[in-house]
């Protein structure tokens, strides 16, 4: 019997690695190849010349692809940021008044909050347009990092209150019997020993950020702020673009998330359980 | 910090709760609310009172090219029945919960136990697993395209070098329930790291000694799964259920991607964007967001009933 669960376990380890990894080694194999090997029948499974045109051509080269390419990658890179900070910023704060303080009407608040997760992300979508739309917003990176930043903020608050929690609130009680501000002791103590946390949340909201597509399909679709979610998305739309060349946008498109992902799970995983489990 | 000399200060002992406060303030305390303040900025505005106009809204005629707004009741949601491609569109939404709640929660459920076990690898196995929740739905929409396409794709090529198939196939947008299938295991692909993640975390939770308690008591593995396991994770697979529902009733990304507009794999949140943004109806945009929001809410909560019960160790 012991032997069996053994075996089984490796087989259910393979799968986990095939499963996961077999369609991602898959697009980095076409995007190796030239237009002609990856339209043959059957497929090379491995690139029999392995090439870089693909994405030399991308990141280098001239043209109305590559060119959206390039700059809607500074795009992602600008609203990702500026919405990851933001949002970290604003639920520490929060965060630390929900967490230490005591203030009237702290638990409606904090419920209110909560509550706005429970509802699909979708449902504020045409009203965020009009809002956008009267304040001139749309097509601006204001306009989409503020979009983003209140759609992440309920999550990032509720890890960062856990963790907050989760902390001996001693040291906390001596720095301000030391005489520390409160102030202070949110700066020089709380934030210190909650770094793990909000590493968590800004690893969180900045994958988060990276893979909208609806939002800013709606809200940022012209040159000067689409993220590369929606380029890619258009350049599947139209059947000139090959697979090789559209094999080599997916994979810059997911190199950097697939990069923290692989170094940081760590975080992810727990900020994920403590944002969800309780 | 400065170390200063706390005159008349008391460290006390409290029974209400930590805070690191030094004295009771009899005055109103300005701090928590300036603390919160940008947090319930963001909510209300970009939040509630959205939330609240899509609920007001979807009672009116909106149409952009059609002003002005004029109530008419009920007309949004009689019209959302009376238009096919979104009766057609809920169907099809129905479908991608049912195959992606129950794959994503079977396979979660799979890759739980095997990562809760301890050996070599182990971590770098969970940082493979979390890879495709990391990744945008919208990219990993192109990964697939290009496994499930008829005229270069992965599918084909493995099936027809394995004499499977004769030459190659459509797979996409040709049957209802094949194309439907195909895209959901796009989803379940993303959705399935965070079910296994919570399911895990279940697991763990579960106390060393009831597993050799059932072992004395000669239960086999399976029995030991079924009667100890099952029941005491109930929390875990209730979590990861919900998610799954969120996910898939609102899925957009993947049909988007792999099977454009064709009615054969449009989804709910598909439609609304078609209805708002390109027939430029919002009142109609509006009813159909409200229904999607609604049936998430309902789906939880059916789910919340059925699957859970409340645990203790």
């Amino acid at each position: 019997m012991k032997k069996r669960i053994h075996w089984l376990r490796w087989v259910g380890v393979a799968f986990i690695a095939l499963w996961t990894l077999i369609p991602l080694y898959w697009t980095l194999n076409t995007s190796l190849q030239t237009d002609a090997q990856a339209s043959s029948k059957p497929a090379f499974y491995i690139p029999p010349t392995p090439t870089f045109n693909n994405y030399a051509s991308l990141l280098a080269g001239n043209g109305d692809i590559p060119e959206s390419v390039r700059s809607s990658f500074l795009n992602t890179l600008i609203e990702c940021g500026a919405a990851t900070i933001v949002t970290v910023i604003i639920a520490t704060l929060a965060a630390y008044a929900f967490a230490r303080m005591k203030f009237r009407g702290r638990q409606a608040l904090f419920y209110a909050v909560l509550a706005t997760m429970a509802f699909p992300a979708y449902t504020t979508l045409i009203p965020l347009y009009k809002i956008m739309t009267w304040f001139g917003l749309v097509n601006t990176y204001t306009g989409i990092v503020l979009v983003y930043v209140s759609g992440f903020l309920p999550l990032a608050t509720w890890i960062l209150y856990n963790y907050m929690s989760s902390l001996p609130v001693a040291i906390e009680e001596a720095a301000g019997i030391d005489g520390a501000s409160r102030m202070q002791v949110l700066r020089h103590v709380v934030v210190p020993l909650a770094r793990p946390g909000i590493v968590s949340t800004a690893i969180i909201t900045f994958l988060f950020a990276w893979g909208q597509f609806l939002f800013p399909l709606v809200l940022s679709s012209d040159i000067s702020t689409e993220p590369l979610t929606v380029v890619i998305a258009s350049l599947q739309g139209r059947h000139v673009v090959p697979f090789s060349l559209m094999s080599a946008a997916g994979i810059i498109a997911i190199a950097i998330p697939a990069a923290i992902a692989v170094v940081l799970n760590r975080y992810i995983v727990s900020g994920l359980l403590t944002g969800s489990v309780k | 910090m400065t170390v200063g000399i706390a005159t008349g200060g008391r460290p006390s002992v409290r029974e209400d709760g930590p805070r690191p406060v030094r004295r009771r303030k009899r005055k109103f305390d300005p701090l928590p609310w300036l603390l919160v303040s940008p947090l319930m900025i963001f909510i209300i505005a970009l939040a509630l009172v959205p939330a609240g106009f899509t609920i007001g809204a979807s009672f009116f005629r909106v149409q952009e090219l059609n002003p002005p707004a004029v109530f008419n009741g009920i007309q949004n949601f009689v019209k959302l029945f009376s238009d096919g491609a979104i009766v057609s569109s809920i169907g099809n939404t129905g479908l991608y919960v049912l195959i992606g709640v129950a794959l994503s929660t079977l396979l979660g459920i799979v890759f739980a136990v095997v990562l809760q076990q301890r050996f070599r690898g182990r971590s770098a196995l969970v940082a493979i697993l979390i890879l495709p929740w990391a990744l945008p739905g919208v990219v990993e929409g192109i990964v697939w395209v290009n496994i499930w396409d008829g005229n270069t794709g992965l599918l084909n090529s493995v099936l027809t070098s394995l004499h499977l198939i004769g030459h190659y196939q459509v797979f996409l947008g040709q049957n209802q329930f094949v194309t439907i299938l195909l895209i959901e295991i796009v989803q379940v692909w993303q959705i399935t790291p965070l079910s296994a993640l919570l399911i895990l975390a279940a697991l763990q939770n579960i106390p060393g000694d009831l597993y050799e308690a059932a072992s004395l008591d000669g239960a086999s593995p399976w029995q030991t799964f079924r009667r100890v396991t099952m029941p005491l994770i109930r929390p875990g697979i209730t979590i990861a259920m919900v998610q799954a529902v969120i996910a898939t009733l609102n899925v957009f990304d993947q049909p988007y991607v792999l099977n454009g507009a064709a009615a054969t794999g449009s989804s709910v949140t598909m439609q609304t964007y078609f209805v708002s943004f390109q027939s430029l109806d919002f009142g109609e945009g509006y009813a159909l967001s409200l229904l999607i929001t609604v049936a998430t809410l309902v789906v939880s909560f059916v789910v919340l009933k059925l699957v859970y019960r409340p645990v203790e160790f």
